[in-house]
């Protein structure tokens, strides 16, 4: 599959390779990715993208400390009925779990709205789900799951990617063939099968489902990065460092990966995103994050089975996951604008 | 080409073993215990012991992997243990369906993407090209299971327009269908069932496509060659079906088959939601059922579809750009 791994590459890559001159390479490594930062402080769609994953992060942030440091993981999850203010932490922070069941009001529309289960409510801005509990906190408390997810899957993806496809393309020969083959495989597995498969062996849980997810991400990396030290390993720094002796583990380290970069971390931007999608549809097949922990993709799972009194519940958990792949998409595209000087939108 | 096409074959043996291995190691990994499945919690030490040596389960780990390679070589996939039939007949079952989804999103994800995308291209940072990087944008972002539960609540529940559920073939027999008096009547019903399943699966290889033949089409119309016909006044139209397009197009068929990976994986999400019996629920059943070869047998499918896809896209960059060699120069 070589050809099309190349043609992919250079698509992907479509900067670099033609620059020409090995000055004009050498500038652009030296001022690299801390330059291509520099240049999307003028992009809007980047900066757009910028501030969606800084908000979601933000939430995902305050979700944490509310949830695990605060150890609120089982109130939240828990017990219906509780206004949004009662969530937010240091406030009410000992709610009463006796609560009356009579007044749990499950499946309320937005608050704009109506339906057969009544007004809906402030107290709810995006009504409840099917056990009373408020959805927009719930979407909240997703977000860290999402966010998680998608950047240490991903950095798992991009080491284990980095490490085997600096490595391929630095030795190349059978070194090359052998690890090449292996990714290509990897790849011809649907990444949902083989995450599934994965963690119905190891476990049905965020741990496996981020790890599994990290592994099938091994090819997008592992043949972008060997496709630029192809080029890299024939340098004139690189020839100079081998000639004076320097290891090939620190050549490879210091040298050829530090000159890939820039594209991988274009690549890892739009990764996340797709992680995240990744992730939400494995929680939607009940693989994944398992209840009563909120996760978006569960919700939309849950949401199944109410789509007819109920169909807000099915429409907000999607809106979330769109908002935030969608955050990471335009930073991405921005970044690789910038990276590719030819290329201007 | 005949050289090149078999060469391609051979190259793909030793990912289809990298997947006949990968899936082999994943299910053996997959903890309890099938005998127990077949014989209740507690089974007999006997039976357990005859049922054990019948399908080879008392042999170390290479032996039964060996023998599990050459069943498949010999297009052997073993046997279903919860639907008690061979892996490969039901495999043959489900297969159409899959299938069938496949064909129909993809048609739908090139017949829409490419004009999108030309149009895009040639009316570069105009309104046009907004909307269609807006769409682009949005496709690529949205889970899919997430746009088919979408349509099922606007089309299915508000307008009653469209059925959520049970998926008729094209081909069914008219006298099997309810409600269908002829061929034409099975044809309707199946374009109706299709619909929201297609656009469900569609959607995310219709945004990649689109993106890619933007920016393909858009690095082509910056050529030298093109500014040349344009400097010697060939119509803006001619250039793009006559020069640009044609040479656009061999990204955009790389795109399309690295999007059958994604495509088979968005299979099981939309086979879910609109409760089709197909592969992906077929996997998902076997997986929930501890049901080993059937497992490997569907995963070994899936790998094999992608592959042959990824060959054959191969093999259509010399119908698109006849510069193409073949191989020999490396």
């Amino acid at each position: 599959m070589a050809t099309t791994s190349d043609t992919q590459s250079d698509e992907m890559l479509s900067s670099g390779r033609e620059e020409g001159g090995v000055e004009e390479e050498e500038i652009e490594s030296r001022v690299g990715i801390s330059y291509t930062l520099w240049q999307i402080r003028r992009d809007p769609t980047a900066l757009a993208g910028l501030a969606i994953i800084s908000v979601m992060t933000a939430i995902a942030v305050f979700a944490y400390i509310d949830a695990v440091i605060f150890d609120r993981l089982s109130d939240y999850a828990f017990f219906a009925n509780m206004g949004v203010e009662q969530y937010w932490f240091a406030n009410n922070y000992w709610v009463n779990p006796e609560h009356d069941p009579a007044s749990v009001r499950s499946l309320l529309p937005p608050a704009w709205m109506e339906n057969t289960f009544g007004q809906g409510t402030w107290d709810h801005p995006l009504g409840t789900d099917h056990r009373g509990r408020d959805i927009l906190v719930r979407l909240f408390y997703g977000t860290r799951i999402a966010i998680q997810v998608g950047f240490i899957s991903t950095a798992i993806g991009m080491v284990g990617g980095t490490l085997v496809g600096a490595v391929s393309g630095y030795y190349g020969g059978w070194i090359d063939d052998a690890l090449m083959r292996a990714v290509e495989t990897l790849y011809a597995i649907p990444f949902l099968v083989l995450v599934i498969a994965f963690m119905t062996a190891f476990g049905r849980d965020l741990t496996y489902a981020m790890i599994g997810v990290g592994i099938t991400t091994i090819p997008v990396f592992a043949r972008l990065i060997r496709s630029r030290v192809v080029s890299v390993r024939e340098e004139d720094y690189v020839e100079a460092a081998r000639a004076a002796g320097v290891r090939d583990r620190n050549i490879i380290l210091r040298h050829v990966i530090p000159n890939s970069f820039a594209p991988v971390l274009v690549q890892a931007t739009l990764q996340i995103g797709v992680s995240i999608l990744i992730v939400a549809g494995l929680s939607f097949l009940g693989f994944g994050v398992q209840p009563p922990k909120p996760s978006w993709g569960q919700m939309l799972s849950q949401s199944r089975g109410y789509m007819l009194p109920n169909p807000w519940f099915s429409v907000w958990p999607g809106v979330a996951i769109l908002i935030t792949v969608v955050g990471f998409n335009l930073l991405g595209d921005g970044l690789r604008d910038a990276l590719d000087p030819r290329v201007n939108n | 080409m005949l050289r090149y096409t078999v060469r391609r074959l051979l190259q793909a043996i030793p990912v289809l073993l990298g997947i006949v291995t990968i899936t082999f190691l994943l299910t053996d990994a997959i903890p309890g215990d099938p005998v127990s499945i077949m014989l209740g919690p507690s089974p007999n030490a006997e039976q357990a012991a005859a049922i054990r040596a019948k399908y080879g389960l008392d042999r170390p780990l290479y032996v039964r992997y060996l023998n599990y390679v050459a069943d498949v070589v010999q297009g052997d996939l073993g046997h279903s243990l919860y639907y008690g039939v061979p892996v490969t007949q039901k495999i043959a079952e489900r297969m159409p369906v899959t299938l069938l989804l496949l064909v129909s999103s993809f048609t739908f994800a090139i017949l829409t993407a490419v004009p999108l995308g030309v149009i895009s291209a040639k009316r570069r940072n105009q309104p046009t090209d907004h909307v269609s990087r807006v769409v682009a944008l949005i496709g690529v972002s949205t889970p899919s299971f997430w746009i088919g539960l979408l349509l099922i609540i606007v089309f299915s529940f508000h307008l009653n327009l469209l059925p959520a559920t049970n998926l008729i073939m094209p081909w069914a027999d008219p006298v099997n269908v309810d409600g269908a008096g002829s061929r034409l009547d099975v044809l309707v019903m199946a374009g109706e069932h299709l619909l929201m399943p297609t656009i469900t699966l569609g959607t995310l290889q219709m945004a990649a496509i689109t993106r890619i033949e933007r920016s393909a089409m858009l690095e082509v119309l910056s050529e030298e060659y093109v500014k040349l016909a344009r400097a010697y006044g060939v119509p803006e139209g001619t250039i793009l079906r006559k020069h640009a397009f044609r040479n656009a197009q061999l990204p955009v068929i790389t795109v399309v088959g690295l999007q059958l990976t994604a495509a088979l994986g968005g299979a099981v999400l939309t086979e879910t939601v609109f409760s089709i019996n197909g592969m992906g629920r077929l996997i998902i059943t076997a997986i929930n059922n501890q049901d080993y070869e059937l497992v490997m047998g569907t995963t070994l499918f899936f790998g094999l579809t992608f592959v042959i896809g990824v060959i054959l896209t191969d093999l259509s960059y010399a119908y698109i750009d006849p510069r193409v060699t073949y191989g020999e120069r490396e």
